[in-house]
């Protein structure tokens, strides 16, 4: 088991290594809402 | 074997749950101070590092800090690595009236926070990448290490009498240093015209100091690893060197620049935490007061030398934990008295106390100076530390985790 857990945390280890460095899923940007006028 | 108490456990699981809340408490300390586009990065550097070393603690980071010693004091064997054989019975060695996994536990809250405390210097321009694989390999080879020599019985620091209740050397020292080397390797921010900002949310800084504040009950009591008196001494030198590192810092910024400043109070309280963590088990209510005015002059001092020196540790972490550290140190060598702790400092007749602390503090130092060094140098070859201008330009919370903090 003590294997095994460290075969884990070294899979990790790898995909951190390997993993993208840039978002690859486009930020989708919320509008904001629009403001409205103080009632008077 | 000694019999569990009930109480001392209650205490210990209790103080880890404490100390655990201090490194969301960093992350929104940190998180404040910076600008608004860095704010996500800045938290997540404590959050994943709160995943990361508990990991890693529990496999190796554990059994390298404090398990049986491999002959030089220098670092533990291997023998409980993944935990084996540390179990719910009490250790031989440490904390016997408690689980040894209680201590574990407890332990491993420290070792999560001190790398968390570095990040503040790289703030707003570190790739996380590089961040991880640096947070893997400082927790193994800085702090395990210099855990092993202050807090084994059979470390070499240990040995020679170095005294560090809950980590002023182990903690706050350590990765002070480790914070300006970090600062000097990765340079300044870019298009700063001076190496400091202004924070884009103080009340999130003063939350994340309060939760500090609060989890440090946990690190300096829970350091008695009992519940008794000597935990009683070190709750109260530890709120009481807090306070006076507050107020103090106020005073001093008040008298500086015109105003009594928030974000002062807030760090003050910080600096006076740090420097008494060394030494909240040996010196008595009276000296954490004398301590909290003497860290809140130095390390305000140490920060206004820092921004002249225009070394950009973007959070000041070397000016309140490495100086504070070293400070709070040298400060249990002289305050350090056998009526709290078993142990008489300077004014107490016992000069070679504080010779032994200048030994602890100039040992510690060095080696996580140089190992710092070493371990950048490294993790700047496989992968690049600082981000790209334009990432650094757009801000780390677009650019690196693909996320914006704030909508309006």
């Amino acid at each position: 088991m003590v294997i095994a857990a460290l075969v884990s945390f070294a899979i990790l280890l790898v995909a951190w290594i390997l993993a993208p460095e840039q978002p690859t899923a486009t930020v989708q940007e919320v509008p904001l809402p629009e403001t409205q006028p103080l009632a008077a | 074997m000694a019999e569990i108490n009930s109480g001392d456990t209650a205490w210990i699981l209790m103080s880890a749950a404490l100390v655990m809340l201090m490194t969301p408490g960093l992350a929104l300390f940190y998180g404040g101070l910076v600008r608004r586009k860095n704010v996500l990065s800045t938290i997540m550097h404590s959050f994943f590092i709160l995943g990361l070393v508990s990991v890693t603690w529990v496999l190796w980071g554990y059994t390298l800090a404090f398990g049986p010693d491999t002959g030089l004091g220098i670092i533990g064997g291997l023998d409980w690595l993944a935990l084996e054989g540390v179990t719910g019975e009490p250790s031989d060695v440490y904390a016997t009236t408690i689980p040894h996994l209680a201590f574990m536990a407890f332990q491993m809250m420290f070792a999560i926070i001190t790398p968390a405390l570095i990040t503040g210097a790289f703030a707003e321009r570190k790739r996380f990448k590089a961040f991880v694989l640096f947070a893997v390999a400082w927790s193994t080879l800085v702090y395990a290490p210099i855990a092993h020599w202050v807090w084994s019985p059979d470390g070499w620091l240990f040995g020679l009498g170095v005294l560090d209740f809950a980590g002023g050397t182990v903690v706050h020292l350590s990765s002070g240093i480790a914070a300006l080397v970090a600062a000097l390797f990765i340079g300044r921010r870019t298009g700063l015209i001076q190496p400091a900002t202004e924070p884009h949310d103080v009340p999130m800084t003063v939350l994340g100091a309060g939760l500090l504040w609060f989890g440090w009950f946990g690190f300096n009591a829970g350091s008695a690893v009992a519940a008794n008196g000597l935990a009683a001494n070190a709750f109260v030198t530890t709120n009481t060197a807090a306070a006076m590192a507050a107020i103090t810092w106020v005073t001093i910024s008040w008298l500086h620049k015109g105003t009594p400043s928030v974000l002062g109070a807030a760090i003050g309280a910080v600096a006076g935490l740090v420097a008494i963590t060394p030494a909240a088990g040996f010196v008595t209510p009276a000296a954490s007061v004398v301590i909290g005015l003497g860290v809140g002059l130095v390390c305000y001092g140490a920060a206004q030398l820092r921004l002249r020196a225009r070394v950009d540790d973007a959070l000041d972490v070397f000016a309140v934990h490495g100086v504070g550290g070293a400070f709070g140190a040298l400060a249990t060598g002289v305050f350090a008295t056998a009526a709290v702790g078993g142990v008489d400092g300077l004014l107490a007749g016992n000069a070679g106390q504080l010779v032994t602390q200048v030994i602890g503090v100039v040992v510690v130092g060095a080696y996580s100076a140089v190992a710092t060094a070493g371990i950048l140098f490294l993790v700047n070859l496989v992968v690049p530390i600082r981000v790209a201008g334009p990432d650094e330009e757009q801000g780390l919370d677009l650019a690196q985790h693909g996320e914006v903090a704030y909508q309006v």
